[in-house]
C-alpha cells in the first residue's frame, strides 16, 4: 500500500498545471499564438489582450489594400494614393521611422526585399484575402518593371514623405509581422514580463524561457503537414521563414508564390523555403522580429549560391535553405542547434568563414 | 470455493503461461503505442476559444462554424484533418491527416484550427 501512494504521488506530479498561459488568436490578418510563462493566468490574460488590440489596430493603418472604414484609407493607403499623386504629406512618427528603417534594409539587400513594389503585388493577384490563378497579366507586369519602382524614391523629411516616383506603392507584406513582434516584446518587457514566446503568422520572437528549459520551435516542411526540425530559441532570438506554400495559387502546374523577384516582376522560384534565426541587435538599429522577417526575402529570391553572401549582410549565422528540388542547405552554425524530426533525403551544411 | 490464498495450488502449467502471456502483450502494448509520442486528442479552436476537444480514438465528423461558413472535420483510427472548408485557398484540406502530437492545421481565412494534443508535446510553437 505504501508503495502504491508513492507510485500514485509520482505519477500525479505531472498533473500539476505549470504556470503557462496560451492563447491564440485571429489578429493582424493570421494566427497570433502568445505564452506567457511565470505570470498569473488572469495578468497573462490582460498582457495577451492588450498586445492583440495593439496588433489589431497596428494591422488597420499598416495594410496595403484594406481601407480602415467605409469612408478612409488606411494610413498606409493615404501614403500611396499621396505618392501615385505626386503629393507630400505629413505621417505619424512611427510610420516615418518604419520607412526609413525598411529603406536601410531595402538597399541592404539590394532591392531584393523590395516593399516598394505593392503594384506588382496587385497585379498578381495577392492582395487580397482570398485569391485563386488567374492569367499572367503579362502588360501590367511590363509596365510596373518598366517604372522600377524602389525604395530609394522615397523622401522623408522629418514626418512628410513623398515619392520622386508615383509608380511606388508600399506593401509592407514583409516587414510588418516582424516589427509587431518587437512591438509586443517591448511592451511585454515594459510590463516587467521575463518570459514569453510570441508567434504571428509563423515568425516567432522569444523572451526567456519556458520553465527551466529554453523555448522550443518547431519548422514547418515545406510540403508536409508536419514540423521537419526542432530548435532552442534563447532570449531576445527570433526566427522567420519565407515559404513558397504560405500563399500561392497554381496555374498550368506551375507553382506561383507570393514572394516576387523585383529583378524579374515574376514570382521567385527557386526555392521551398528559407528559414532564419536572429540573435537580438544583428544589423543597425532594425530588432531580431523585424529581421526574422525581412531577412529571409533576399535568400530566398537569391537562390542558394548568394545566400551566404545575404546572409552576412544581415549579420546572420544560422539558416536553412530548402531548394525547389527538395535539397535541404544549413549553415553549419545552424546545423549544430537543429534537432531533425525528418531528415532531409539531401542535406549539405555551408560551411562558413571566420567573418571579418 | 476457491479463494484467493489457495488459487496457485489449482492452477497449471498453461494457466502460468497464458498469465505470463498476458503481462508480456500488456508491456508490449505499452512500449509500442506509449512511442514517437502518437496524438491522443484532437483539439479544435475558433477563432480565440479552444472549441471542442475530441479523442481521436473514434470514428465521427464535427461541423463547425466559422466566419466563413461551415467546415467539416473528420477523425478516424487516431488521425484528424478538415475534410471539407468553405475557404478559397483550401490550404487547411490539402494538409490532410494529422496523426502525431504537435502537428497544426490552420485555417486563417475561416479563423478554424486543429491541433493535435499528446503526451509529449515536441515543441513550443510552430515556425512557418
Amino acid at each position: 500500500m505504501r508503495y502504491l501512494a508513492l507510485l500514485l504521488s509520482v505519477l500525479l506530479c505531472g498533473c500539476v498545471k505549470p504556470p503557462l498561459y496560451h492563447s491564440q488568436s485571429y489578429v493582424f490578418g493570421t494566427l497570433v499564438d502568445i505564452s506567457i510563462y511565470g505570470e498569473t493566468d488572469e495578468r497573462a490574460a490582460t498582457l495577451a489582450n492588450h498586445v492583440q488590440q495593439d496588433l489589431q489596430n497596428l494591422h488597420r493603418s499598416l495594410h496595403a489594400w484594406k481601407p480602415a472604414s467605409a469612408d478612409q484609407l488606411s494610413e498606409l493607403g493615404q501614403v500611396n494614393a499621396a505618392f501615385a499623386q505626386g503629393r507630400s504629406l505629413a505621417v505619424a512618427p512611427d510610420l516615418a521611422a518604419m520607412l526609413v528603417d525598411a529603406r536601410q534594409l531595402s538597399s541592404l539587400s539590394d532591392g531584393l526585399f523590395n516593399p516598394a513594389i505593392g503594384h506588382l503585388i496587385g497585379t498578381w493577384g495577392f492582395q487580397r484575402d482570398e485569391f485563386s490563378a488567374q492569367p499572367i497579366a503579362t502588360l501590367a507586369i511590363q509596365k510596373w518593371q518598366d517604372a522600377k519602382p524602389s525604395m530609394a524614391d522615397i523622401v522623408i523629411e522629418g514626418e512628410r514623405i513623398r515619392s520622386k516616383n508615383s509608380a511606388v506603392k508600399l506593401d509592407l507584406g514583409g516587414y510588418a509581422k516582424g516589427y509587431a513582434l518587437d512591438r509586443a516584446v517591448a511592451y511585454l518587457r515594459q510590463q516587467g514580463v521575463q518570459h514569453a514566446l510570441i508567434n504571428i503568422g509563423g515568425n516567432i520572437i522569444a523572451m526567456g524561457q519556458h520553465g527551466d528549459q529554453p523555448w522550443r520551435v518547431g519548422i514547418q516542411h515545406p510540403r508536409l503537414p508536419n514540423a521537419m526540425a526542432t530548435l532552442d530559441l534563447p532570449d531576445g532570438w527570433a526566427i522567420g521563414t519565407s515559404g513558397d506554400y504560405q500563399r500561392y495559387f497554381m496555374l498550368d502546374g506551375q507553382r506561383y508564390c507570393h514572394i516576387i523577384d523585383p529583378r524579374t516582376g515574376y514570382p521567385a522560384k527557386h526555392m521551398q523555403s528559407v528559414t532564419v534565426l536572429v540573435p537580438p541587435q544583428a544589423v543597425g538599429k532594425a530588432g531580431a522580429g523585424v529581421l526574422s522577417d525581412v531577412a529571409s526575402k533576399p535568400l530566398f529570391i537569391a537562390g542558394v549560391t548568394q545566400s551566404e553572401h545575404y546572409a552576412h549582410v544581415f549579420a546572420i549565422q544560422d539558416y536553412l535553405l530548402i531548394d525547389d528540388t527538395a535539397a535541404a542547405y544549413a549553415s553549419s552554425s545552424l546545423a549544430k542547434k537543429l534537432h531533425w524530426l525528418a531528415k532531409p533525403a539531401k542535406l549539405t551544411t555551408i560551411s562558413q568563414h571566420a567573418q571579418p | 470455493m476457491l479463494n484467493l490464498k489457495s488459487i496457485h495450488k489449482h492452477l497449471l502449467l498453461g494457466d502460468w503461461l497464458v498469465l505470463l502471456l498476458a503481462a508480456l502483450l500488456v508491456c508490449l502494448s505499452f512500449l509500442s503505442l506509449w512511442q514517437n509520442a502518437p496524438a491522443a486528442k484532437v483539439q479544435i479552436s475558433l477563432a480565440d476559444k479552444v472549441y471542442a476537444t475530441y479523442s481521436l480514438n473514434q470514428a465521427r465528423e464535427i461541423h463547425v462554424r466559422g466566419p466563413l461558413g461551415e467546415a467539416v472535420i473528420q477523425i478516424a483510427k487516431g488521425k484528424a484533418r478538415f475534410a471539407k472548408s468553405p475557404c478559397s485557398s483550401q490550404y487547411c484540406v490539402h494538409q490532410g491527416w494529422l496523426s502525431k502530437a504537435g502537428q497544426v492545421a490552420i485555417c486563417i481565412p475561416n479563423q478554424i484550427s486543429l491541433a493535435l494534443v499528446g503526451e509529449a508535446k515536441p515543441y513550443d510553437t510552430l515556425n512557418y
